[in-house]
């Protein structure tokens, strides 16, 4: 039994930061904050030519976008050529800080002297979807196109509206990408020194999950439902009802334990917040979120992974079930085996595949 | 499944409300001014289509997206019929710029930024309670782009009703950056013609309220919603791709299930650069073939500035209004039309008594990303 063929599953993931390689190092990574002399260094992954008027976010998302497409088996050989037709790949960016200092340093520029002495190409950077825009260029991506800047809960929102256009049959897959940086003007506006704040990206490729059977693609997960709530306590209450309590909680960015029964995940959960360990993440947070839960299930972690964003301070709290895409047992060699003959419950396939639509 | 637009409202520099902008654009009111919130000192151009609500001439405050995207938005639900609550109904913004400027100005004068106040969610749940609300930039054609997203929440069954919103006012940064680029800087946006110098900026806010069609309901609607495309050129980040729009304008009469030949008006993203203009002609030429000379085409840029984010969705309010009265408001300024459009019926001055039945409503934006809506006259 295998996911079912109108659910959504993660079947690639990327990553670009300093010190976390792939996904299971995430979790691994639980210390304090890197320093900012432990820049990833977007060159390694995709050099400098062709780069210099990009901005820092760009970057880091070419860097993340390049690793999910190859891990997702949808690009190969040295040049990352496309293995599907490009109009069957929608991207959705999501960055909330990433072109900040496009549009504050431009406007300080013009104050101090005048347009005459911007440079024309800082022009693409001061569109907002820029981040999104360089991506489907650089590897032919022709589906929907979407950048979301939607605050805390945009990462989450982003990896939900990628599941939404696979399940509309916009396209088969989408390649979603969280990304923030830190330079002066984010550090200022944001009012947080630079080692408290992200430098990096993380994406995930979503997938119909006949498509992905399709292309034999390799499988990690199963988007569960996803939701969006006037708090973390509703938040959590509408994605788990009743039954067991997940197998682990990714918190919300600086997550502090309520006293007391207010407590929204039993205590015995576990708990990660990942903004503790790479910087406070903002709009990459929940994809960030989602290639950590990979990791989770992929060392074995047994029951579905909560994923939460934003708090009660926030417009609204998101909140996503990653599960595994088949139920464990033993002996078994990982979740990567997702077309393997092992049992999953119906009910969670039949969910998975309602969550896809679920209302934002 | 069909679906009906129910309520609309807009805020622009040519009027407040959808009624106002129609009658203005109908008798060729242009909102076209010289700079109101920026030093007109520091660009070669000094024009643009804004919304003259500053408190002092020559100065800016944060904040004037939010408010715009916030009264248009009560003027949709207020026509629709629906509650202030959005607690339970969707709200899906498209914006290109977001609130950057209040960030430019927040940087620029070191007063403190609340990073809550870059997107729209926090004002949406303050003034209607509304918490699935998702702030899209994508753009110049964000709003058409939100419009799909909301078309296909409601076509899964994901919900029955959403209000879809587009917004964006001038940034000091974009507006200076296309004042680089510009070789000689535009005096007003001329669509399609061969001596159009390129794009200005104009404020603007449009929002609409999108139902699944209930038996009996067309008649009070505002029109009928048959289908959104969505794509990416994935070719140049800011310039257009004639073969990528071509595609866009060819999958959204596919989705509609209709022919060139059915369609009546068309709503040009028409911004008046050059590369945009003959893109979107090439493409219109290619899809619509010998039908080309059939729609009635106009482009309201040419009275509204360059409406960025909320482009799309204030152009589509407009193709809504000319089904329902047969007005169709004139393209300004067009009097050479470049040859890639030697054919087209253009609008060059008002129409009044046109029997108007389908619309094509077209929105392109930096990074090639294309949305092309159309739409269907219902009983108002």
């Amino acid at each position: 039994m295998t996911a079912s063929p109108d659910a959504v599953v993660v079947s690639g993931v990327g990553l670009a930061l300093p010190g976390a390689g792939t996904p299971d190092t995430l979790l691994r990574n639980a210390r304090p904050a890197p320093g900012p002399s432990d820049r990833f260094d977007t060159t390694t992954r995709i050099g400098r030519r062709g780069h210099r008027y990009k901005d820092r976010a760009t970057r880091l998302a070419l860097c993340a976008a390049l690793d999910a497409l190859r891990d997702a088996a949808l690009v190969c050989g040295e040049d990352a050529q496309l293995t599907v037709p490009g109009a069957t790949v929608g991207v959705v960016g999501s960055s909330n800080l990433g072109n900040l200092d496009t549009a504050c340093l431009t406007a300080a520029t013009i104050a101090e002297d005048s347009a005459c002495g911007l440079s024309p190409m800082s022009l693409p950077n001061a569109s907002s979807n820029v981040i999104a825009s360089w991506v489907a260029i650089r590897h032919g991506l022709r589906g929907p196109n979407l950048m979301l800047c939607n605050g805390p809960t945009s990462g989450l929102d982003a990896v939900h509206w990628g599941a939404t256009l696979v399940a509309a049959g916009r396209v088969r897959r989408a390649l979603v990408v969280g990304v923030e940086t830190h330079n002066p003007v984010v550090e200022e506006l944001a009012g947080a020194p630079a080692g408290d704040l992200l430098d990096g990206a993380a994406a995930v490729v979503v997938e119909g999950a006949r498509w992905a059977r399709e292309r034999e693609a390799r499988t990690s997960a199963v988007l569960g439902p996803y939701v969006r709530r006037p708090g973390l306590g509703p938040c959590v209450a509408a994605l788990l009802p009743e039954g067991p309590p997940p197998g682990v909680w990714f918190t919300p960015e600086r997550y502090k334990e309520p006293a007391g029964a207010a407590v929204p995940v039993p205590g015995t959960v576990p708990r990660h917040d990942l903004s503790v360990a790479f910087g406070r993440a903002s709009g990459a947070l929940g994809v960030l979120q989602c290639a950590a839960a990979v990791g989770w299930l992929a060392a074995d972690g047994s029951g579905d992974a909560l994923l939460t964003s934003g708090d009660d301070t926030a417009d609204a709290v998101a909140g996503l079930l990653l599960r595994p895409t088949t139920a464990p047992r033993p002996g078994q060699d990982g979740p990567f085996s997702a077309f393997s003959a092992s049992p999953a419950s119906p009910a969670s396939s039949a969910m998975s595949a309602i969550s896809a639509m679920e209302s934002p | 499944m069909s679906q009906l637009v129910t309520g609309a409202g807009a805020v622009a520099s040519v009027g407040e409300g959808v009624d106002e902008i129609f009658r203005a654009l109908c008798a060729g009111t242009s909102g076209l001014h010289e700079l109101r919130g920026f030093d007109k000192d520091r660009y070669r151009g000094c024009h643009a289509y804004e919304i003259d609500d500053r408190p002092a001439c020559g100065s800016d405050v944060p904040g004037r997206a939010t408010a715009w995207l916030l009264r248009a938005i009560e003027e949709a639900i207020g026509q629709a019929g629906l509650d202030e609550d959005l607690s339970e109904i969707p709200v899906l913004v498209g914006t290109g710029l977001r609130e950057l400027r209040s960030a430019e100005l927040a940087w620029r004068d070191r007063t403190g930024f609340d990073l809550g106040r870059l997107y729209f969610g926090p004002a949406l749940r303050k003034r209607f309670g509304a918490v699935h609300t998702h702030t899209f930039a994508g753009a110049c054609s964000a709003s058409l782009y939100a419009l799909a997203l909301g078309s296909d929440l409601l076509a899964s069954g994901a919900a029955d009703t959403v209000v879809v919103a587009g917004v964006d006012t001038l940034t000091e940064s974009m507006y200076g950056l296309l004042d680089r680029v510009n070789s000689e800087p535009p005096d007003r946006v001329r669509p399609f013609d061969r001596s159009r110098r390129g794009v200005l900026m104009g404020d603007g806010a449009a929002a609409v309220v999108l139902r699944r069609e209930e038996p009996g309901a067309a008649s009070a609607a505002l029109g009928r919603l048959l289908a959104v495309s969505m794509n990416c050129d994935a070719r140049h980040v800011t310039a257009p791709d004639a073969q990528g729009i071509a595609e866009a304008v060819h999958e959204a009469q596919w989705r509609a299930g209709v022919k060139p030949r059915d369609i009546d008006l068309v709503l040009l993203h028409g911004t008046g650069t050059q590369l945009n203009d003959t893109a979107e002609a090439t493409a219109l030429a290619e899809v619509y073939g010998s039908d080309v000379g059939g729609p009635l085409m106009t482009a309201i840029k040419s009275m509204t500035g360059h409406t960025s984010g909320g482009s799309g969705l204030l152009s589509l309010i407009v193709a809504l209004r000319s089904l329902a009265t047969g007005q169709v408001p004139p393209t300004l300024h067009l009097t050479d039309p470049l040859p890639e459009a030697a054919e087209f019926r253009f609008v060059r001055e008002p129409v009044s008594g046109a029997g108007l039945g389908l619309a094509q409503v077209d929105a392109f934006g930096f990074g090639g990303v294309n949305a092309v809506a159309v739409v269907e006259r219902t009983g108002r």
